[in-house]
């Protein structure tokens, strides 16, 4: 599965999430990720970013799909960071 | 999704906040900009590029089951670095022995490789032959002749009595193979005989480096299986050496290796400019080694839909697959019958 996700932190824990979010998926933006993950590393992901999270004013949103075929990507500007396989 | 990734820039790998962070290096030791890895999404490593670690990044590589491959300037395999195996299995280890130590039972998985690959070079071989057949000027029969060729060596190899004379069979029927090259792309390389170590022409270069690459693959699958890659069964269990993964290599090298330099270089994306070469040896440039490993990854990556399991297999899965049926076969469980492509 396919994954884009955004959050919105308090300043206190915006740290703690990136760490976590570097552990799974890419990071392209402050606050953005993709990456290809499973539903077992999503379901790790969110446990853990639940425990980071105060759910009364933080937010994460994630979109899903299938398979990164069907999400076209445009990047307009800077790309900050690519996401491939070769370094 | 586990997905290898390919070192190709120098620079230090660290582990970072419980993952992986490479900070390039360019020539006047400048530190670009650090790009963090996913830890939970790298499958193995790819080091071309010169790389600075240390033993806490090993320590955590090992912890997190996760290989590295290493290649020298000239494009060998130089070593990897294993962690520490994680699917023991006693009684697997005392099967896969025990038929390695009888001839007869040896054999039999040896005469599957031979056969599988037999296979695979044969449906290369039709392939190029239904193409070129298909331009009415060229009259040239080498390739018709290999097949027949190949195919009397593949009825021949139900007689091999004992390993060495597989193996002879086995040679001519890559020698019968490798002829065939100068007529799929002779006009832009040719090959002019298989030389290794060092490769003298094009030709054999991309074979030398695209069989390593295979090769390693085979190697990472048959690391997270529980079978042990040290005791093979065509190949001579030698020392220092994962001779397993050569056997099982054996099998995928005419798909995914020589089919892809075909490709390549019959669409021009490798040409005799993208080589350099050196006294007695010759070797790839840096981008076209990039491009090389590049499509190596998308092959692996392309699916096929599986005609037993009826769903869609990646070529990297159908490896796996392979060590499966072998573990089934040494387990007693069900007889090893090789991967053919059929298509």
């Amino acid at each position: 599965m396919y994954v884009i996700l955004v959050y919105d932190m308090g300043q206190k824990r915006v740290g703690k999430m990136l760490k976590l979010c570097r552990r799974y998926l890419n990071w392209i933006q402050n606050s953005v990720f993709e990456g290809e993950m499973t539903e077992v590393q999503l379901k790790e992901l969110l446990h853990e970013a639940k425990r980071i999270m105060n759910e009364e004013e933080d937010s994460l949103i994630l979109f899903k799909n299938r398979d990164q075929r069907w999400l076209e990507k445009q990047i307009v500007g800077q790309e900050r960071q690519s996401t491939d396989n070769f370094l | 999704m586990k997905q290898p990734k390919y070192l190709f820039n120098a620079g230090r790998m660290s582990r970072k906040d419980n993952t992986l962070k490479f900070t390039p290096v360019d020539e006047d030791g400048k530190e670009g900009t650090p790009r963090y890895l996913p830890i939970e999404q790298v499958g193995d490593l790819y080091v071309f590029g010169s790389l600075d670690a240390n033993s806490a990044l090993y320590n955590f590589l090992g912890q997190e089951g996760i290989a590295v491959h290493f290649f020298n300037y000239y494009e060998h395999y130089t070593g990897s670095f294993m962690p520490r195996e994680y699917l023991l299995a006693g009684k697997m280890q005392v099967d896969q022995t025990k038929h390695y130590l009888a001839p007869k039972k040896r054999i039999e998985i040896a005469r599957r490789f031979v056969e599988g690959a037999a296979n695979n070079i044969l449906r290369v071989l039709k392939y190029y032959e239904n193409r070129t057949r298909s331009t009415p000027d060229c009259v040239d029969s080498t390739l018709l002749d290999a097949i027949l060729t190949v195919e009397r060596l593949l009825a021949s190899v139900p007689t091999a009595t004992d390993v060495p004379m597989l193996m002879g069979i086995e040679g001519n029927i890559r020698q019968t193979y490798y002829d065939t090259f100068d007529a799929i792309v002779g006009a832009t390389f040719c090959l002019d005989g298989r030389s290794k170590r060092p490769p003298r022409n094009e030709l054999n270069a991309l074979i030398s480096f695209g069989n390593m690459l295979c090769y390693t693959a085979c190697l990472s699958t048959i690391y997270h299986t529980q079978l042990n890659p040290t005791i093979s069964f065509l190949h001579e269990p030698g020392a220092r050496r994962y001779s397993l993964a050569l056997d099982i290599a054996e099998v995928f090298k005419p798909i995914l290796v020589d089919r892809l330099i075909f490709r390549m270089i019959n669409k021009r994306q490798l040409q005799p400019s993208d080589f350099r070469v050196e006294i007695g040896s010759c070797v790839m440039k840096e981008a076209a080694r990039k491009r090389f490993v590049q499509g190596f990854d998308e092959q692996l990556k392309e699916t096929i839909k599986h005609r037993v399991l009826g769903r869609s297999v990646s070529y990297r899965h159908l490896i796996k697959l392979e060590c499966y049926k072998l573990q089934k076969h040494l387990l007693g469980v069900e007889e090893y019958r090789p991967f053919k492509a059929w298509w």
